[in-house]
């Protein structure tokens, strides 16, 4: 029965104290916020940190989320996004390093490489580096629009700013990724720069 | 269609749109992408681009959290209290608002009730004051012709038409003055007055319209001549003035 409601059902019936609900809603929801934490912290015990206060905070606040403003998996992501902030912020104290952190925010880049063992792909290694090397504000949209593979309508409830800022900082990120991959792996992503543009 | 267009355009669209786009071949965009050759390379690495980030997702797509992320949500799902703490709020909520309301009530009573004594305090006060002012003067009215400066009765009618009775030539002799003679005939003038303006001598023809207001007994040093008599000395006197300055009466004290 869990499996045919939706997910704001599921949260209304988890806060009545269904467990099953609760359940339901956690295994239909997790995979998307631990990938998210993941991808933005680039740690997999901080993801799962992430993941559990995550849903901790939806059975104690999940009667402020509101269905009018947007879907459930979006209000997700931004907990989320405040939880993974709030652990880099004491890892980044932690670790007292100082970094450009408009040009290479690579605070909380690891050795963990989630691709390394599964995709086997030089370019999707060399992506993964360039993706966890970029500003941490770039970065969230390329998890939510690329990775997550999120609408913009959805990225801009979860960041909590307009749809045009997303779009823009989208383009701005893939540039930056372009940069970064031309600059590292340039034969495997096959821009070369050489062609003269008509910017007149 | 020049770059620059091409690239603010293209802002809104992911590269595999714009490829899309290119295949259809009927869209301005793709028409560009078909004649330049590094927007072209632009849409092509991108795209590449695009299918690393999508190839990247997929495979991290099967990523979750551990089984024991689960467990300890389970086990404080379990610890929470859900349907109590639903009814619980608005009782408590209920039952401070009755203390505030019955604070606010109290307060209210208080505050009346010092009103009230405050008002029945500054009354008395004000009745007191208005008591005392009207016995003094009625004091000053009864010491009036020894007082310096005494606000007088009005005066009558018939003292008004004795003032009003002009001088004769039988008193012409008595002062060596104008001012003298006229005091010296007012003052036979005076004969008929009432027993508290006796002595008084007026000194103007006296519109009733006019002297109907409250006056003033002012003692005050006078030359012996304004008084109409001889010598250099001065003599004492008490002139009645009127609430528009001017003189009504006077009398020679001693």
């Amino acid at each position: 029965m869990p499996a045919e409601q939706t997910d704001e059902q599921l949260l209304k019936m988890a806060l009545d104290g269904d467990e099953e609900a609760f359940t339901a809603l956690y295994r239909r929801r997790q995979g998307p916020v631990f990938r998210f934490a993941l991808h933005m912290s680039g740690s997999p015990q901080v993801a799962e940190e992430v993941t559990q206060e995550v849903f901790l905070f939806l059975l104690q606040r999940g009667a402020d989320f509101d269905p009018e403003r947007g879907a459930l998996g979006a209000y997700l992501f931004g907990v989320a996004r405040n939880y993974v902030r709030r652990a880099m912020e004491k890892s980044y104290t932690e670790a007292n390093t100082t970094s450009s952190a408009e040009e290479d925010d690579s605070r909380l880049v690891t050795d963990f490489d989630p691709v390394r063992d599964i995709a086997k792909s030089q370019l999707s290694v060399a992506v993964w580096k360039a993706v966890m090397s970029l500003p941490e504000h770039y970065r969230e949209v390329v998890v939510l629009c690329d990775l997550q593979e999120q609408t913009y309508a959805d990225a801009a409830q979860a960041l909590g700013c307009a749809l045009g800022t997303v779009r823009s900082r989208l383009h701005r990120a893939h540039e930056m990724l372009m940069k970064k991959l031309k600059n590292t792996a340039p034969s495997l992503i096959g821009f070369t720069g050489n062609a003269a543009r008509c910017l007149s | 269609m020049t770059c620059r267009e091409f690239m603010d355009a293209a802002e809104a669209l992911t590269p595999s749109q714009l490829l899309r786009m290119r295949a259809a071949q009927d869209q301005p965009l793709a028409a560009h992408v078909g004649e330049c050759g590094s927007c072209r390379e632009w849409v092509e690495s991108h795209s590449v681009l695009e299918n690393a980030l999508h190839a990247l997702s997929v495979s991290t797509a099967e990523l979750e959290a551990g089984p024991k992320v689960e467990q300890r949500l389970l086990q404080a799902f379990r610890k929470q209290e859900f349907g109590p703490q639903v009814m619980e709020l608005p009782q408590k909520a209920a039952k401070s608002l009755w203390t505030l309301s019955r604070f606010f009530e109290v307060g209210a009573y208080a505050a009346v009730a010092a009103a009230l004594v405050v008002g029945v305090f500054l009354g008395a006060r004000i009745l007191r004051d208005q008591q005392h002012k009207t016995d003094h003067a009625q004091a000053q009215a009864v010491r009036a012709p020894q007082s310096e400066r005494v606000v007088l009765p009005r005066q009558s009618e018939a003292t008004k038409t004795m003032a009003l009775i002009p001088e004769t030539a039988s008193t012409g002799g008595a002062a060596s003055s104008p001012a003298a003679k006229r005091g010296a005939s007012q003052v036979r003038n005076s004969e008929s007055y009432s027993g508290e303006n006796e002595d008084y001598v007026a000194l103007m023809l006296c519109d009733p319209l006019i002297c109907s207001g409250e006056e003033q007994v002012i003692r005050m040093e006078l030359p012996a001549a304004a008084a109409g008599r001889d010598g250099t000395q001065t003599v004492l006197a008490d002139v009645v003035v009127g609430d528009d300055g001017v003189v009504r009466r006077m009398r020679i004290v001693n």
